[in-house]
């Protein structure tokens, strides 16, 4: 049997690990070996540079700017569509009329591609004529004409909105299922406890949402580290590189200005702050694991 | 009709060791019952012999085969799982017919065959369901069906009926003993119910901890236990075991209990003063009738189950409660004081610390 | 606060008078669906109108009159009709061959383990968590020494590699839910273990297939980077870099691009609604039973 097996493990197995062994773990590892070389992605002569191109990302303002710009990108973008789409559930999940068609509502920008939802929202805050000056020229009862994505201050933040205006109906869906797996008798037992509405969420329900809570922050940080297409459509980074992340940072240096070893360096940053997050990710997930199994 | 031949398995799962050595002969067209408590090895002692698990140590063979490193589609068996195992997303005809059909057998030909044990297992109805549509009693049917339709050397039962309900096992172990009568063929049955055990066995294994305790025919098991393992785990309700001394005087070996001297003719060496554990049947103690009772004792708790009636009694030798059984036509009262009186041919010494049975 | 009738509260006594906070919370849904549904009427709006009357402040107007330039205009331009057809011949082989892998690795990790299994799922899915960036330099070096930049392969390959590790998850985690016990009898009845996957295994896992064929086909559909960087000419371009590349074209032609967008959201939004189903099941079941 223990042959058998061996044998069909190895005939499984073979296909799937050397398309990830080639594409995936190869790419990884030679990331590393280009971040010491200057080379330029077309000439084949290039150089052992040692830590040339990390002692650049210490000196490189825009490196620090893209830094800090990922780290508010990655709180906001974890923790908005989160807190949305927890609030979305509990409203949808008290059974009101229609909740299937708020549900689907809620669902569907998740079906749409980043450039879509890029395009859409580039119009929504276009000076002249998009939908939010437009709103707040209604209200305001005069002409507003302010260009939320070209001005420094806003740039960012308005993104941060489109985004977390797609990923709601994500982390909506996970919260509505793990309500329900909410075992109807421990709700019973508040009210013949007396628990008011408020207590009985803070109390019981957060509690058992955790298990849920935990996957919509896993599918949280991997769109967050991911989120490069929706920035790169409405800012392209900028204006003066307000909305640069390192991910676009990483593709500016490397594929505007050719600095590809450069560019693998500051890869390989971004390899090591994915590492910390899942090390750490993995680790919480230990704990939650323990208690609710 | 096969021969199957187990020769000093022994199997570990890492450092752990959950088979210790077992030799064992069944013998062509033998019912042989494995039990013992979960976590005894008898599951992992039938899968080694399907061929599902591996062997650490030893040999298997059927026929005089060796089989050991032979894949289980090889070695020509059949087996019943607990949870049945049946495709949920296929009907019971193609369930019955699944290993044919693996087997490139003509179509035409499966679905006679296929037929043919419908109809002795009365499930001709079924064919067209799916599992899911099945109770417990007829998924168990299925099963059965699926496994004989290749004509198996052996067949093993992995606690087939522990998913039922306690009146459809009593029907399905008969229908497993017609089926056994009927079809001649060599089974291996594990189980964790003693009952079923002495009812469908020709005879029983019983395995603790990775070894075999005994091996024999039913009644000789509940008669001559080996040891008190056998003792406290063959029969209900179980043997009354008494903690207690041995003592040797000019007279013979005897113990004493409360006053009772129970002299005993031991094949095993005896040592004053060792630690021993009596044992006797419920059937075997007696309520006096005379006015000279072997020793007193108080009624706890009453059982009456219909066709007898089971005393618990309180004594001054021992701790457990005793068991004595009755018929159901009594009129003890809770806390009555009776005479008990012991069958003196029927007593069992066993030493306490190897568990030997030394009468 | 205190009386929202929130989450299973069928339960209250029914002495309580009238509870107003089903109603509230139906008009709180409400303007937030507006809210919600707003972005993708403009789409929808911007595609029926002409690229002046958007010019003029009138996209967010409830349209009078449907236009239909914007797609009789799209549907004719040749380089669009590549487009489709490039994205579909990245989409649809790429989501076959990721699943399938991801089948015979959750097999394994799943039915197959042996010592080391574990750590070796755990290198594979960790595979998820990393930006793409990562591994883009080495990449794209690769694939330009084997000639595959400014080809369709490109892509495939990149996408069927980038689909393992959630493929491996989700497969395993269902594959893991069927019986032990089923395997075990098909292996007794003489099956080889290539046909338990393919009679018992896969046929009981369809929920599952449903929810990576739905992931899988969104994200390669909708993938912007890789064909940025893979991809450079026209002929080769896919549907999103396609959207792209048309503001590029006409500096405005809003109204095209609505087109555009919408005709190119609809594939992935019909696979949703085809699986919808199985989906939302699929996906919490293999997400949460990690």
């Amino acid at each position: 049997m223990e042959k058998e097996n061996r044998f069909w493990q190895i005939v499984f197995l073979s296909l799937p690990m050397a398309v990830f062994v080639i594409l995936i773990i190869w790419p990884l590892t030679s990331s590393f070996y280009y971040s010491f070389t200057n080379w330029n992605g077309f000439n084949s002569d290039y150089q052992y540079v040692g830590f040339d191109n990390f002692i650049k990302i210490l000196t490189d303002k825009l490196f620090y700017q893209a830094a800090i710009n990922t780290s508010i990108w990655m709180v906001a973008a974890i923790f908005l569509p989160s807190l949305f789409g927890l609030v979305l559930a509990l409203l949808i999940d008290s059974s009101v009329p229609g909740g299937s068609i708020f549900k689907s509502i809620f669902y569907l920008p998740i079906c749409l591609s980043a450039v879509v939802v890029g395009q859409t929202w580039v119009w929504i805050y276009q000076p002249d004529w998009g939908l939010m000056n437009t709103v707040i020229g209604f209200i305001a009862q005069e002409k507003f004409n302010y260009a939320w994505l070209a001005k420094p201050d806003t740039a960012l933040g308005s993104v941060i909105l489109a985004w977390s205006w797609q990923q709601t109906g994500l982390s909506m869906v996970i919260y509505l299922a793990g309500l329900t797996s909410i075992s109807e008798d421990l709700i019973e037992v508040c009210e013949i406890e007396g628990a008011s509405t408020w207590q009985r969420i803070r109390l019981v329900i957060f509690p058992l949402l955790t298990p849920a809570t935990v996957v919509v922050i896993a599918l949280s940080v991997i769109n967050s580290l991911k989120g490069f297409d929706i920035l790169y459509i409405m800012t392209g980074g900028g204006p003066f590189n307000s909305s640069d992340t390192l991910a676009m940072h990483m593709y500016n240096e490397s594929f505007k200005k050719y600095l590809m070893g450069y560019g693998s360096a500051i890869s390989v940053v971004l390899f090591l702050i994915a590492l910390t997050i899942i090390r750490i990710y993995f680790k919480q997930l230990k704990k939650v694991d323990e208690i609710y199994g | 009709m096969a021969e199957l031949v187990l020769n000093n398995i022994k199997k570990s799962f890492g450092d752990i060791e959950v088979i210790k050595g077992v030799d064992l002969k069944v013998s062509h067209g033998e019912f042989m019952v494995f039990v013992g408590p979960s976590g005894c090895g008898k599951s992992t002692m039938l899968r080694m012999i399907s061929g599902l698990e591996s062997v650490t140590e030893g040999s298997i063979h059927i026929d005089g085969a060796d089989v050991t490193h032979e894949a289980p589609s090889k070695r020509q068996l059949a087996m019943v799982f607990q949870s049945y195992a049946l495709f949920p997303h296929m009907t019971v005809e193609q369930n019955i017919g699944f290993g044919l059909k693996l087997a490139k057998l003509p179509k035409k030909e499966i679905e006679e065959k296929v037929a043919e044990v419908a109809r002795v297992l009365k499930i001709t109805d079924l064919l067209p369901r799916t599992p899911r549509q099945l109770s417990g009693g007829q998924r168990q049917r299925v099963a059965i069906g699926r496994s004989i339709i290749r004509h198996p050397k052996i067949f093993l039962f992995d606690e087939p009926l522990s998913n039922l309900d306690a009146a459809l096992r009593v029907q399905m172990r008969l229908e497993i003993l017609r089926l056994h009568t009927r079809l001649k063929t060599t089974m291996v049955y594990v189980t964790h119910d003693q009952v079923e055990a002495m009812t469908l066995a020709d005879r029983i294994v019983v395995f603790n901890h990775g070894k075999i305790e005994q091996s024999g025919p039913p009644i000789e098991l509940y008669n001559h236990p080996a040891n008190i393992f056998v003792a406290g785990f063959i029969g209900a309700p179980a043997m009354n075991l008494i903690a207690t001394t041995l003592s040797t005087d000019k007279q013979g070996t005897y113990i004493d209990l409360d006053g009772l001297r129970l002299p005993f003719n031991l094949k095993a060496n005896a040592v004053d003063k060792m630690s021993v554990t009596f044992g006797i049947r419920s059937e075997h103690l007696e309520v006096c009738t005379n006015d000279s009772p072997d020793f007193q004792a108080q009624v706890e708790i009453i059982e009456d189950l219909g066709s007898e009636s089971l005393l618990y009694l309180q004594t001054n030798f021992s701790t457990e409660p005793l068991t004595v059984r009755v018929s159901p036509e009594n009129d003890y009262r809770t806390g009555q004081k009776i005479g008990i009186q012991v069958d003196k041919s029927k007593m069992h010494i066993f030493d306490t610390e190897t568990g030997r049975n030394m009468s | 606060m205190a009386d929202i009738q929130l989450p299973h509260g069928t339960g209250a006594p029914s002495a309580k008078p009238f509870n107003p906070w089903p109603v509230v919370i139906f008009i709180i849904l409400s303007i937030l669906a507006v809210l919600f549904l707003a972005p993708t009427v403009g789409v929808l709006f911007s595609s029926i109108k002409t690229t002046k009357e958007i010019a003029f402040g009138r996209l967010w107007d409830f349209p009078t009159s449907v236009y239909w330039g914007n797609f009789a205009d799209i549907l004719s331009n040749p380089s669009v009709q590549g487009y489709f057809v490039n994205t579909l011949l990245i989409t649809v082989p790429a989501t076959v061959i990721s699943i399938t892998l991801g089948i015979l690795n959750g097999y394994v990790f799943a039915k197959l383990p042996f010592r080391g299994s574990g750590i070796l799922f755990l290198v594979i899915i960790s595979g998820m968590f990393f930006p793409p960036q990562v591994i883009l330099i080495p990449l794209f070096r690769l694939f330009n020494g084997l000639h595959l930049i400014d080809t369709l392969w490109s892509v495939i390959f990149i996408h069927i590699a980038m689909g393992i590790p959630i493929c491996t998850l989700l497969m395993r985690n269902f594959f893991a839910t069927v019986p032990n016990a089923l395997r075990e009898a098909a292996i007794l009845e003489g099956a080889s273990e290539w046909q338990v996957l393919t009679k018992i295994a896969l046929p009981l896992s369809l929920p599952a297939l449903a929810v990576l064929v739905t992931l899988q086909f969104t994200w390669i559909w909708n993938d912007f980077l890789w064909p940025l960087i893979f991809i450079q000419s026209d002929e080769k371009r896919t549907v999103m870099l396609g959207i792209v590349n048309l503001k590029g074209q006409y500096s405005v032609a809003w109204g095209v691009q609505g087109a555009l967008s919408l005709l190119a959201s609809l594939p992935t939004l019909i696979v949703f609604l085809f699986f919808q189903k199985y989906f939302i099941k699929g996906m919490t079941m293999g997400a949460v039973k990690g």
